[in-house]
């Protein structure tokens, strides 16, 4: 699924578009830690977190993760937000809490899979 | 061999992740990419990541070749007082910046583990840490260095040429030349069939005569439980002083691995979803066996590391010294040992030390030893165990006369690796003498990544066309050789004396008969 279509699916902003590379995502992962978030990073996975700092997206640099949704409608930190930018990677912010937009992604990606 | 290194500043989040990032770079640059290189991003980052939060700086060291990325960072920070509980997941000293930002959950040493073929870490308190990771490139948890041939030693002064040997290898492997014995390395799986037959002691593991290394503080020592009554002690309580005397630690018998072995098979068996009857890798001669001569039986073999193998790895941070019961099994544990600290030693080596021990002790001790007995088969399974044994109940399994067979535990000695000839020279006690107490954590198992295959044997030559012509070769060999099998010319069969007459390894004057043969 592309990662503009599932933004618009679970209702969250698409604060930084992708650069180039991988747009589809197959899988969502949500966690509250950065060994977690590493651990389960993959070039088809929207990592889902609350945590709010420029770490983020060396992670995601680093895996090729191609976009994080923060989640709690919260505002994306500024160096976050540049990052993402210079990195291509998508950066959504999601209204809903952790466990409700991994489920509410997952759900989504789950239906799409059915239909293919 | 390409050397990078990289600094890492402590405390410094802005800048954390960077050196893992240029490594990423230059990977990339060398054509790492897929699994390993996600594996390689994961173990840099965590410990450049361990710098950051507990260090004042480090360094990023990373050698690269073909075949594997050897990372080192070490750094200059406060050392870690338990390391034991360093590897625990969830404990961590991070402060609460590190916190905050998402670091400190205590699963950065793990990932490292996880995400390596080879973890160590050596750190002094007050002075600093270095973590080792080696990631190969290749599957995940399998060595691609090349394979260890099966070490079988052989002393050929010994041979008095009676063939024994060339008749009990179960897979051909062996020759009777000049009054010497030949060894076909691509054929030998490294049972003991040879070392049990021969009356001169012609065969052992080739590294039996060296010396017992240096046995570093908290040593750990695995044994097949048949070493014990291979003293002439009355208690096995006397050789476990001997191994407290010469600075084991600890003891732990190998059976345990077995047990857990035949569990999974077991929940194999039961899960329908795989061919029974299930086939623990119990007994590494017994598996190549199968991938030899058996082929057709290889997905029945559960995909899981032989016990000695899985055993020597789940103590990645202590100094482990594992005694290998068969050429077989030492070769196995060699070829995929992930870490340093595994010292696999052959019988005859601790043998000679704990001899040269009993004579100067004189008091009995009490000792810790952890495993219980083996038992009988369970209802519905089957075990074999001796060469004529294993081949017997493989030959009923590849026609499936075998029926509601779950499991098959199969060893190549027989009795079990307790009573290999180069473990115990007692067979008869070496498996119920010693049933002690079981005590031990249950052991594990460890997935193979690399799944079973048949076994080439032999190449005739390289170039197909070539081989092709010697396989039309050896075809007319046998039709004029006698038949008769006997093994007067040093081969198991009038057949491989036919491949060694094509391949170079006989002269036609070996065979008596061949003169009268019409």
């Amino acid at each position: 699924m592309k990662i503009e279509d599932l933004a618009s699916a679970i209702e969250a902003r698409l604060v930084v578009p992708r650069g180039s590379g991988n747009t589809n995502i197959a899988f969502v992962y949500g966690g509250q830690t950065m060994s977690d978030l590493i651990a389960n990073a993959a070039p088809d996975v929207l990592l889902v977190t609350s945590l709010n700092n420029a770490q983020l997206i060396r992670v995601a640099d680093l895996m090729d993760v191609p976009g994080i949704c923060l989640v709690d409608g919260c505002e994306p930190a500024p160096e976050l937000v540049s990052h993402a930018r210079t990195a291509g990677t998508a950066l959504l912010v999601s209204p809903t809490g952790l466990e409700r937009t991994s489920l509410k992604a997952a759900e989504c990606l789950s239906r799409e899979k059915a239909h293919a | 061999m390409i050397t990078l290194s990289f600094r890492i500043a402590g405390g410094d989040f802005d800048s954390a992740g960077l050196a893992t990032r240029k490594l990423k770079d230059q990977l990339a640059k060398l054509g790492v990419d897929g699994p390993a290189l996600r594996r390689a991003m994961i173990a840099a980052y965590e410990a450049e990541m361990n710098v950051v939060i507990h260090a004042r700086c480090g360094t990023l060291w990373a050698r690269v070749d073909e075949t594997k990325l050897d990372l080192e960072v070490a750094d200059e920070g406060p050392g870690i007082p338990d390391v034991e509980l360093a590897m625990r997941e969830g404990w961590s000293t991070a402060s609460d910046q590190a916190r905050q930002m998402g670091f400190g959950a205590g699963l950065g040493l793990p990932n490292i583990r996880r995400s390596s073929d080879r973890f160590q870490i050596e750190t002094r308190v007050g002075r600093g840490t270095l973590i080792k990771s080696t990631i190969l490139f290749g599957e995940a948890g399998e060595t691609q260095a090349e394979p260890v041939v099966v070490p079988l030693g052989m002393e050929g002064s010994r041979c008095r040429s009676c063939r024994r040997c060339v008749f009990a290898c179960p897979v051909g492997a062996l020759r009777v030349r000049d009054s010497q014995p030949l060894l076909l390395d691509d054929l030998c799986i490294g049972c003991t069939a040879c070392i049990e037959e021969c009356p001169d002691a012609v065969f052992g593991i080739r590294d039996s005569a060296a010396a017992l290394p240096p046995i570093p503080e908290g040593a750990l020592l695995l044994i097949p439980r048949g070493f014990l009554a291979a003293f002439p002690v009355r208690s096995p309580l006397r050789v476990l002083a001997v191994f407290r005397d010469l600075g084991f630690a600890e003891v732990r018998l190998l059976d345990e691995w077995d047990e857990s072995l035949l569990a999974e098979a077991r929940r194999e068996a039961r899960s329908g979803k795989l061919p029974v009857p299930r086939i623990p890798p119990l007994c590494p001669p017994a598996v190549s066996l199968i991938e030899s001569r058996f082929p057709s039986l290889i997905p029945h073999l559960s995909l899981l590391r032989s016990s000695a193998e899985t055993a020597g790895e789940e103590f990645p941070l202590r100094s482990v010294f594992l005694v290998a019961a068969c050429p077989g099994q030492y070769a196995a544990c060699k070829r995929s040992s992930l870490t340093d600290r595994l010292t696999v030693i052959a019988p005859g080596t601790l043998k000679t030390a704990i001899l040269a021990h009993l004579g100067a002790l004189s008091v009995e001790r009490e000792s810790e030893l952890i495993a219980g007995p083996r038992g009988t088969p369970a209802p519905g399974e089957a075990a074999a165990s001796g060469v004529r044994g294993v081949m017997r109940a493989l030959s009923t399994a590849e026609t499936g006369a075998l029926g509601e067979v779950s499991v098959l535990d199969l060893r190549l000695c027989a009795g079990g690796c307790s009573a290999s000839p180069l473990i115990c020279p007692y067979p008869v006690i070496a498996g119920p003498a010693w049933n002690v107490e079981c005590r031990g954590e249950p052991a594990g198992i460890a997935a193979r990544a690399r799944p079973f295959r048949q076994r080439p044997g032999v190449r005739l030559d390289v170039d197909m066309a070539q081989a092709m012509l010697k396989l039309s070769q050896i075809d007319k060999e046998i039709r004029s050789l006698p038949g008769r099998d006997c093994g007067s010319c040093g081969a198991p069969s009038c057949a491989a004396f036919a491949e060694d007459l094509v391949l170079g390894r006989a002269a036609q004057s070996d065979c008596p008969y061949r003169e009268n043969t019409p």
